[in-house]
């Protein structure tokens, strides 16, 4: 992530955050620098938020920018409009840093086509945890506006991934939104943002370090918050037996890979008939281990998603959202994915431009495995 | 309908017989549990793949009336397709039998009598459970366009344009260059017939002029080529307007010729343009203009040292071809000047052809001398050297004519990508294997003949240009269909993601992405079955025929229990 000191414009003070960005887009769209605008809204019920596509800008009015809960990562509505090409309408998005990073992993895995669309993303507070919220949508919504107003970024009512996440501000966007002390910046990470920035006619020119250093404080009490929950996680999940503990109460829903943007796949192999086997085999492994629980592949379900997707996985907590029995099963992910990306010094959703290392072939990994090869049949004796 | 299995236990003489124990393995067969509701029929045969032995295997698949078969005998690699071929007479869909190596598997590797039979017997168990689950495959046809396209007009492509070109096939004869001949023209005479090379190749280049169905390019290159052995697609451009021309063909032969290493990038060398150092190729470039060999100042030369194996230790091979000539350039110096001294400098003197040996004598009896070096140096006109018994010695000549190594022709790495073929590791066209298919590229239909896959004389290369039309007159016969492997991959449309991992796996360029549809799409003639790409999907969205994850999962169940 480009840490180098930004150059922001100042937008407007902090407190009319809301007002101040809805106003910016509609500039946007009538100074037709974007066609339409990807932003949360209330459903009409008023306890959920949805994505919308808005093309007439009247809409803008009730919209959110800032939505207290994240029921459906944006990657996944990005994907929707797009997996079929670019989306003829310049389309700006505005979403939380981890649904960049998602949306960056499926761009890599031709999910996702970003030719017409300008990412944008903001300083990130973390989201409410859907539960809390449907219980009291109200109050949960002017607590988190207050905290959105404050810059609370160490709030305990957040999701349990939000309170260690790292990645929460500048990122792999095009355009940032800084909602400092100060008020709010908007400022340029790539070429498309530079040429939304030049198209609305401002000009960058106010220096952010000061914003950047407050954000590593934050950043530092978050690393220490993280390194606490992955040593938990260790602990609870170390070898078979407690891996099988951690999950056992799963029901095999298979809800986390619905909600999780990086499980792309049309039909997961787990509900595929190809997963499907004889009785008679169930029997043979009944006889093995005195005794078989139904469903049997749940561990299997687990263990076969974090295999798939935990190089691509971008720590969005929706898995565990989505638990209807609460394991925590983002702590987990996230644990393994971080070991599973320093293996391949690989980090999710850091750059369309990383190439994903199980597709990224390379020949010396070859001479390693010959390496290897000829060391095996050293020790065997079988080097004639 | 009851499924009958015959299981055919092959001896392959002594090979399996000895090492395990037949009958026991056809008690344990037949005595199998999970097929008790199933019909078995359980034979063994001394040498199945034998003339005999076919013959049996095929009488018994009809007078059974088998639905499954399973030949427990040697590697699929060695049998596969001769049991496939019984298959093939019989009344059983070829696809649905299946070969069970006890040999490579047990008889060789397991010393164990009881254990190797023991194992026999499971791997006969998996191939049976994997059987069951087997379909039939259907061979399809596909039409085969007879033409090819020969890149390089040297002696070579020359030839091989001759042999090939008839009324049903026509050749498309390219050359980067704006004559035709190549190499060849360049050269003053012949080792073999003493006349001229440019005579000779003259009258073969007349020859093509008279030949209807011989189309030549000149200045042309490929510019792209996509299909496979029968039905390539292929462009080419014209390298003085750019314009592009596009038709089928069959085969592509290679015959891109050589190019020299130059002589000063090779350490024993320390000259510069005004000395009279020259290379094998200028002499016969001057024999070729003038008839004779001068000094630059245009003077005769007096003393004469011709330098061998310029450039061998650096590239690593020896270029075959060069102790012939510098012979040959050496007799013709002999001839202009009977009282000089010639002296050749050898490390190790190559004499390949029937003819070398008379040649090199007559040489010597002409007083040519050949003063044999461990280590030489030569600066401008003189030769430092060591011999082979550390005896250190000059020579001051006035003339020096060397012998530099033959190296890729420019451009074969490019090329060689574009047609998708392996090089080996001096950069010249790897043949497909050196005694079997020595013509033969990695890639089928796509052809290596002349120096394009080594240093190579005239007579090797037209040896070679012959060889492979005759292999191409076999293989792409005029109105002949051709039959695709039929154990390829196919993508489920419903489960594919469209995120082209498959694209960048597969080697041979059989994947091709719908962008309508936004799904990955296998060109089944393409495809050679290798299953990496099934391997490789995310979303198990790809399926081999004939290796389905049922198929394979039945198989391993056993051999894993």
């Amino acid at each position: 992530m480009d840490k180098q000191t930004p150059q922001g414009v100042k937008l407007g003070p902090k407190e009319k955050q809301k007002e101040i960005i809805i106003s910016m887009f509609k500039k946007a769209i009538a100074s037709e620098v974007i066609d339409t605008v990807l932003l949360p809204m209330k459903v009409p019920s008023g306890d959920s938020y949805a994505w919308i596509l808005i093309k007439d800008k009247s809409f803008l009015d009730k919209a959110e920018p800032f939505a207290p809960i994240m029921p459906i990562n944006a990657a996944h509505a990005i994907k929707r409009l797009t997996r079929k090409g670019k989306a003829q309408y310049k389309t700006a998005v505005l979403i939380r840093p981890c649904e960049i990073r998602a949306t960056v992993e499926l761009v890599k895995l031709n999910q996702v086509c970003l030719d017409d669309v300008l990412l944008m993303t903001y300083d990130c507070i973390g989201a409410v945890p859907m539960d809390d919220f449907i219980k009291n949508p109200e109050i949960k919504e002017k607590e988190f506006a207050s905290f959105q107003a404050s810059g609370e970024f160490n709030s305990a009512c957040m999701k349990a991934v939000c309170g260690f996440c790292t990645d929460f501000n500048r990122t792999s966007s095009d355009i940032h939104l800084s909602l400092s002390d100060r008020g709010i910046f908007i400022s340029s990470n790539s070429c498309k943002g530079d040429e939304f920035i030049k198209n609305s006619r401002l000009t960058p020119d106010e220096d952010l370090s000061d914003w950047t250093k407050k954000l590593e404080i934050i950043e530092s009490v978050r690393e220490t918050k993280r390194k606490q929950v992955f040593a938990q996680t260790a602990g609870e999940t170390d070898g078979i037996v407690n891996f099988h503990k951690i999950f056992e109460s799963c029901i095999g829903c298979h809800n986390c890979g619905s909600v999780c943007p990086i499980c792309y796949c049309r039909q997961c192999f787990f509900n595929s008939s190809v997963n499907e086997q004889n009785s008679d085999l169930k029997i043979i492994r009944a006889e093995q281990k005195g005794a078989l629980s139904f469903p049997n592949d749940k561990i299997m379900f687990h263990i076969g998603r974090l295999t798939h997707m935990s190089l691509s996985c971008v720590s969005c907590g929706l898995c565990s959202e989505a638990c209807p029995v609460n394991i925590p099963v983002a702590n987990v992910f996230s644990y393994v994915a971080a070991q599973t990306q320093t293996a391949f010094d690989y980090k999710a959703g850091k750059s369309t431009g990383d190439a994903l290392p199980m597709r990224d072939y390379r020949s010396e990994e070859l001479g390693e495995l010959g390496e290897l090869v000829k060391s095996v049949d050293k020790q065997e004796g079988l080097n004639a | 309908m009851i499924e009958k299995i015959g299981i055919f236990l092959c001896e392959c003489g002594p090979n399996i017989a000895s090492k395990v124990d037949i009958d026991k393995i056809a008690a344990d067969i037949s005595a199998l549990e999970d097929f008790k509701d199933k019909e078995l029929v359980v034979k063994r045969h001394k040498l199945l793949c034998s003339v005999e032995g076919k013959k049996y295997l095929e009488d018994e698949i009809k007078s059974n009336n088998l639905t499954h078969l399973v030949c427990a005998a040697c590697s699929p690699r060695d049998h596969d397709a001769t049991f496939i071929g019984v298959c093939k007479k019989t009344q059983l869909n070829p696809y649905l039998y299946t070969i069970v190596n006890i040999r490579e598997q047990c008889a060789w590797v397991t010393p164990d009598k009881a254990e190797a039979t023991q194992k026999a017997v499971r791997l006969i168990h998996s191939g049976m459970n994997r059987v069951l689950y087997q379909e039939e495959l259907f061979e399809k046809q596909l039409e085969s366009n007879p033409d090819v396209l020969i890149i390089g007009a040297g002696i070579a492509g020359v030839q091989a344009a001759l042999n090939l070109a008839s009324k049903e096939r026509t050749v498309y004869l390219i050359d980067r260059a704006s004559e035709l001949g190549g190499k060849t023209t360049r050269l003053h005479g012949l080792m073999t017939e003493q006349g001229s090379s440019l005579n000779m190749i003259s009258q073969k280049i007349a020859k093509l002029s008279k030949n209807p169905f011989i189309k030549v390019f000149k200045s042309t290159i490929l510019e792209s080529i996509i299909g496979f052995q029968g039905n390539f697609e292929i462009v080419l451009k014209d390298l003085n307007n750019n314009e592009t021309y596009e038709f089928m063909a069959g085969a592509v032969i290679i015959a891109t010729g050589y190019d020299l290493l130059n002589a000063k990038k090779t350490d024993c060398f320390n000259f510069t343009e005004e000395h009279d150092v020259r290379s094998g190729i200028e002499i016969e470039a001057l024999m070729s203009a003038q008839k004779r060999v001068l000094k630059k100042n245009g003077k005769a030369p007096l003393s004469v040292g011709i330098i061998h194996c310029a450039g061998r230790e650096k590239v690593g091979y020896c270029s075959k071809i060069c102790c012939n000539y510098l012979i040959k350039i050496s007799g013709y110096l002999r001839t202009m000047y009977p009282e000089i001294p010639i002296i050749h400098y050898v490390r190790d003197l190559c004499l390949p052809t029937k003819d070398s040996q008379s040649h090199y004598k007559d040489a010597v009896s002409e007083k040519i001398e050949f003063q044999y070096v461990k280590n030489l140096s030569v600066t401008g006109e003189s030769v430092k050297f060591t011999d082979n018994y550390g005896k250190t010695g000059t020579g001051d000549h006035d003339l020096i004519i060397y012998a530099n190594a033959v190296i890729p022709s420019p451009g074969s790495a490019e090329l060689a990508k574009l047609l998708n073929v392996d090089l080996d590791e001096f950069g010249f066209v790897k043949e497909a294997h050196l005694k079997i298919n020595p013509v033969s590229s990695s890639g089928d239909g796509i052809f290596a003949i002349g120096a394009a896959h080594g240093p190579a004389d005239v007579a090797d290369s037209i040896i070679q240009a012959k060889a492979a039309a005759a292999k191409i007159s076999t293989q792409l016969i005029p109105g002949q269909k051709i039959i695709p492997e039929i154990r390829v991959a196919e993508v489920l449309e419903a489960y594919c993601t469209g995120c082209q991992t498959c694209l960048k796996i597969c080697k041979y360029g059989a994947i091709y992405f719908d962008e309508a549809k936004a799904v990955s799409v296998v060109n089944e003639a393409v495809c050679r079955g290798c299953g990496n790409c099934v391997g490789s999907c995310p979303s198990g969205s790809i399926r081999s025929k004939n290796f389905t994850n049922p198929q394979l999962f039945q198989e391993v169940k056993e051999a894993v229990r």
